[in-house]
């Protein structure tokens, strides 16, 4: 045996000072020792500690789970581990503890052995784990909570949708069946004005055969824009079906017809460019018409009516000018928009509204604009730009 | 509905009359183990697990059945309904004692006698009424079992260390008793300290044994005292025991209570 081995403290001392709370009980909890490190750590004295109970000293809640949980464990089981505590300090603090405790038998009964660790650190640390899992959870049901919305949002914007659809394609039937069935009256009114105007008439009835006939003319482009307004602003658009042509020539073409209709306007066309170019020549001759028409009605007669088409590298475009009282600006910004009128509307001008608001939706169905221009010196210009897509198709 | 699956029910022992053993907060039926064999030489005795406490089916735990006292006295009325022949006496330790209570209310006349545990009609102190208990004092609780809540969620129940002197349990008892997902022990330590069911054992006329603990922090013995009182048919037995479950700690005063409670339904030998 070595004499040099340092000799341990007595077991009194190590009991004692051990880096542990060390506490025995009787079976119903009373105290009947408690190391010195224990009594330090809650602030009573040995003396004091003997004779109470050990559950005396937990918080309320210790106290409750103590009785429903511990106790019958250490009863059914004979030991109980790592039970976490709060225990009640002297000076009222909470003194979080980590339990362990066995049941022994001895000669005299048998006690209850308890060992106690300080876990306050520790015991902040787990709860914010537990807070952390807690706000994870919370996330979670959120998460789950927002996603449910979500999907109801989606379900009720797609049924929404379809409603919006079946409404749309209703009213483009309901506009395509109106306008096919007022057609054939409009067309025997015409005819017939025609045959009557052949035969031997007074001014004054020639003159109501003319009204009669600009009227039913004026009622057929009606129909026309209202069937395209209706396409535009809840079917499937404005329908286009270009091909390569010669930009000058459908214009050309236009403006010999667009005389015959007025009259009373002088009509004079520019053509710039070679002129190949790919669009729907229908569509832009009933741009050139409602422009015209638009020209013709608030213009100032005296003065020409300039139409000019024009084909560049990168596009293609053409402008009506006429000079006439400038466009306010607060109608510049509404001009666009359907049933928009000019003030000076007189009681012949042939449009309800539709008329600016077609011309910019053909341009957009050929991927093109339409720009205004209007001030005192100059007059006003439409300019209605195509850009050059597919102009080489073919 | 597997009714011995979800509250896994055990049972046994054979007579004229069935005791229903049901176990308290905090626990399961292993607690009954000193005293149940005290009784299956006369009784036909059944133990179950309370839904979501020991080896119950925890996949048969419903948060909104599971809210109130009445759901759990629902399924002991099924139970009953299932297990028991004969009379039938429920044996019913803290909160089951009130869940015995709220089934006799729901079936009237299908239970000829309670015997109640450390029962409590009410935890909480209101006006004149002392359950011994604060609102503070059960949300210092909630807060202990969720401190424990690292601990007992991974192992779901607290380390065995070997006791000396001690037969081992069995590693199915050791590793089920005591064992509560701690979400269902909380709302189970919810439900049973906030109830209040003074006015459902007020007037229950059937023959009821109080076993009452001289020393019981849970259930103080001026609330069996209250028991007694509004409980026509009641006997109030004192049971010299420190702590809550006197059938652990205390368990032979307790079956010499409950025998001489129990006489009218045990067989009479004819010689």
């Amino acid at each position: 045996m070595s004499t040099d081995a340092p000799s341990l403290p007595d077991p009194q001392t190590l009991f004692e000072e051990a880096p542990c709370g060390l506490v025995v009980t009787k079976e119903d909890g009373t105290i009947l020792r408690a190391n010195l490190t224990f009594s330090h750590w809650i602030g009573f004295s040995q003396p004091e500690l003997c004779g109470k109970r050990f559950q005396e000293l937990l918080t309320m809640g210790g106290r409750i789970f103590h009785q429903t949980h511990w106790a019958p464990l250490m009863q059914m089981q004979g030991s109980v581990a790592e039970v976490k505590l709060d225990l009640v300090h002297r000076d009222k603090r909470t003194v979080t503890m980590l339990l362990n405790g066995v049941r022994r038998e001895h000669a005299s009964g048998s006690f209850y052995e308890l060992a106690l660790f300080g876990t306050t650190d520790r015991d902040k640390y787990e709860r914010e784990l537990v807070k952390a899992r807690k706000v994870a959870e919370d996330l979670l049901r959120e998460k789950t909570a927002t996603e449910t919305a979500l999907q109801n949002a989606q379900d009720e914007l797609k049924s929404a949708y379809e409603i919006a659809q079946r409404r749309a394609s209703f009213a483009e039937q309901m506009v395509a069946i109106v306008s096919h069935d007022l057609k054939n009256p409009l067309t025997a009114i015409k005819m017939a004005s025609d045959i009557l105007a052949r035969g031997e008439r007074t001014a004054k009835e020639t003159r109501m055969l003319g009204h009669i006939s600009q009227s039913a003319d004026r009622a057929e482009r009606m129909i026309a824009d209202l069937l395209d307004f209706t396409l535009a602003k809840v079917g499937s658009g404005i329908a286009i079906s270009p091909s390569t042509v010669d930009l000058h020539k459908v214009v050309s073409q236009s403006v010999g017809e667009l005389r015959i209709a007025f009259p009373k306007a002088t009509l004079l066309h520019n053509a710039i460019g070679a002129g190949r170019a790919y669009l729907d020549a229908d569509r832009v001759q009933q741009i050139i018409g409602n422009l015209v028409a638009n020209s013709v009605a608030y213009g100032d007669l005296q003065q020409p009516i300039t139409i000019t088409s024009r084909q560049e590298e990168y596009e293609a475009s053409v402008s009506v000018h006429n000079q006439g009282p400038v466009i306010p600006q607060s109608l510049k910004a509404i001009l666009f928009e359907p049933m928009t009128r000019g003030t000076e509307t007189d009681s012949d001008a042939r449009s309800v509204g539709l008329g600016l608001f077609i011309v910019r939706e053909i341009a957009k169905a050929h991927e093109g604009h339409v720009s205004v221009d209007s001030s005192t010196g100059s007059g006003t210009t439409f300019d209605v730009h195509f850009p050059a897509i597919d102009a080489d198709r073919e | 509905m597997d009714l011995q699956h979800r509250n896994n029910v055990k049972v046994m022992g054979d007579g004229p009359a069935t005791l229903i053993f049901s176990h308290g907060f905090g626990c399961d039926q292993t607690m009954w183990r000193y005293l149940v064999d005290h009784f299956t030489g006369r009784f036909k005795v059944v133990l179950y697990d309370l839904v979501g406490a020991g080896q119950s089916n925890l996949g048969a735990y419903d948060k909104t059945k599971y809210d109130a006292l009445a759901g759990y006295a629902q399924d002991l009325g099924e139970i009953i309904e299932q297990f028991a022949s004969g009379p039938v006496i429920l044996v019913g330790h803290s909160v089951s004692a009130m869940i015995g209570a709220l089934t006799d209310r729901q079936v009237p006349g299908r239970i000829a006698a309670h015997v109640m545990i450390g029962p409590s009609p009410c935890y909480i102190d209101s006006n004149d009424y002392v359950g011994g208990f604060k609102l503070e004092d059960i949300h210092s609780l909630l807060d202990t079992l969720d401190s424990n809540y690292l601990g007992w969620s991974s192992t779901m129940a607290p380390v065995i260390m070997g006791a000396p002197g001690q037969p081992a349990l069995g590693e199915e008892l050791t590793n089920s008793f005591c064992r509560t997902e701690p979400e269902i022990a909380k709302q189970f330590a919810r439900v049973t300290f906030m109830s209040d069911n003074r006015k459902d054992v007020t007037g229950l006329t059937t023959p009821t044994l109080i076993l009452q603990s001289t020393d019981d922090l849970i259930a103080p013995v001026v609330v069996g005292e209250y028991l007694h009182a509004v409980l026509p048919n009641s006997t109030l037995c004192l049971v010299a025991n420190v702590g809550h479950c006197p059938h652990m700690s205390a368990p032979s005063a307790c079956s010499e209570a409950m025998d001489s409670f129990l006489s009218p339904w045990v067989r009479t030998h004819v010689d």
